[in-house]
């Protein structure tokens, strides 16, 4: 019962700061630190926050957070940069795409 | 730390030796590195796989890798129809596809630095057009292609990217040619002398060099074409 109990209460709490840290790394990269990043915040292409080379900046940063949190975060699959499907058009989507990798 | 392939012979061993007796330190990739005189490890450099657990080894501990030296090459000097389809395809995997892959994997590092340099390998049989290299020629061509367009993404991070394409040097990747079809070549450069690795290395030394650090995305032509 005990373990039951920390496992709904820790869980939803884990996935939330990693959901935090996701979105400070946009923030952090942004010239604008106002800017209030949302879960449908587009990060690339029409509207969205992220130059390439930011893009690029954002990737290793979340790779060296997750390496710190001890796990790997793979950018480069398939459906990465896919603007309907990848985890980088939204920051929701790559927050999502974060905490699914530190799960696995 | 420059990590560089092919490092067991040819090229890449000469790079490897003059950049140790520079007191640069040097790691190097190969297949075999059972008699390799410097830090390295075996790899197979068309495998996407095997660079990718090279560099999470290297960054889990926590070495800095600050330049990348493409040296992995093979050839087979053969006319494009008689080539065998397993042929073409092994070149265009360790030459072409090899050098992608090795930039694409090692290239955070230097982009976390903000600084360093990737050095890649083509040939003279790319700008020569040289009869009986198709295959290897469409290979390195491809290298060029990437060098160039990999230079500007890495540009901002001020990291450089060059390519160095000799003529005929005295390696084991000359073994399908006569003396005559080398003097031919040869005879095709500006200057129409036969250099050696050691020249090969002194340009690897320039590239690396901080005086060098506005020369991206270029093919340097050995001999000149």
């Amino acid at each position: 019962m005990k373990v039951f109990l920390s496992s709904i209460s820790i869980y939803p709490l884990l996935a939330m700061e990693l959901k935090i840290i996701v979105f400070n790394v946009i923030v952090s990269l942004l010239e604008n630190k106002t800017i209030e990043v949302s879960d449908e915040t587009p990060l690339i292409g029409e509207g969205g926050l992220l130059d390439s080379m930011k893009l690029v900046e954002l990737s290793l940063k979340l790779e060296d957070a997750a390496t710190d949190l001890g796990f790997e975060f793979d950018w480069t699959s398939d459906a990465a940069m896919s603007r309907s499907r990848g985890m980088f058009r939204t920051a929701g989507a790559l927050a999502a795409e974060f905490i699914a990798q530190s799960e696995r | 730390m420059i990590v560089v392939t092919g490092a067991s012979k040819g090229l890449g061993r000469a790079i490897c030796e003059r950049l140790k007796s520079k007191n640069i330190e040097v790691f190097g990739l190969a297949r075999d590195v059972s008699d390799l005189s410097f830090p390295g490890m075996s790899c197979d450099v068309s495998s996407y796989k095997e660079v990718k657990s090279i560099a999470q080894h290297l960054k889990r501990e926590g070495i800095n890798v600050d330049g990348l030296i493409n040296a992995a090459g093979i050839a087979s000097m053969n006319l494009a129809i008689t080539t065998p389809p397993e042929v073409s395809e092994r070149i265009i995997r360790t030459n072409l596809l090899g050098t992608i892959f090795c930039c694409q994997i090692f290239a955070p590092f230097l982009i976390r630095n903000k600084i360093g340099n990737i050095i890649n390998f083509s040939t003279i049989a790319v700008a020569l057009g040289l009869k009986g290299e198709s295959v290897y020629a469409a290979s390195k061509a491809g290298v060029e292609g990437f060098t160039r367009s990999f230079a500007r993404e890495m540009a901002d991070f001020s990291v450089n990217v060059n390519c160095i394409a000799p003529g005929p040097i005295d390696t084991n990747l000359l073994k399908g040619l006569t003396a005559s079809q080398i003097a031919k070549i040869i005879a095709q450069q500006i200057i129409p002398r036969q250099y050696t690795p050691d020249t090969i290395s002194d340009l690897v030394e320039l590239l690396l060099d901080k005086r060098s650090a506005s020369l991206s995305g270029q093919v340097l032509h050995v001999g000149g074409v």
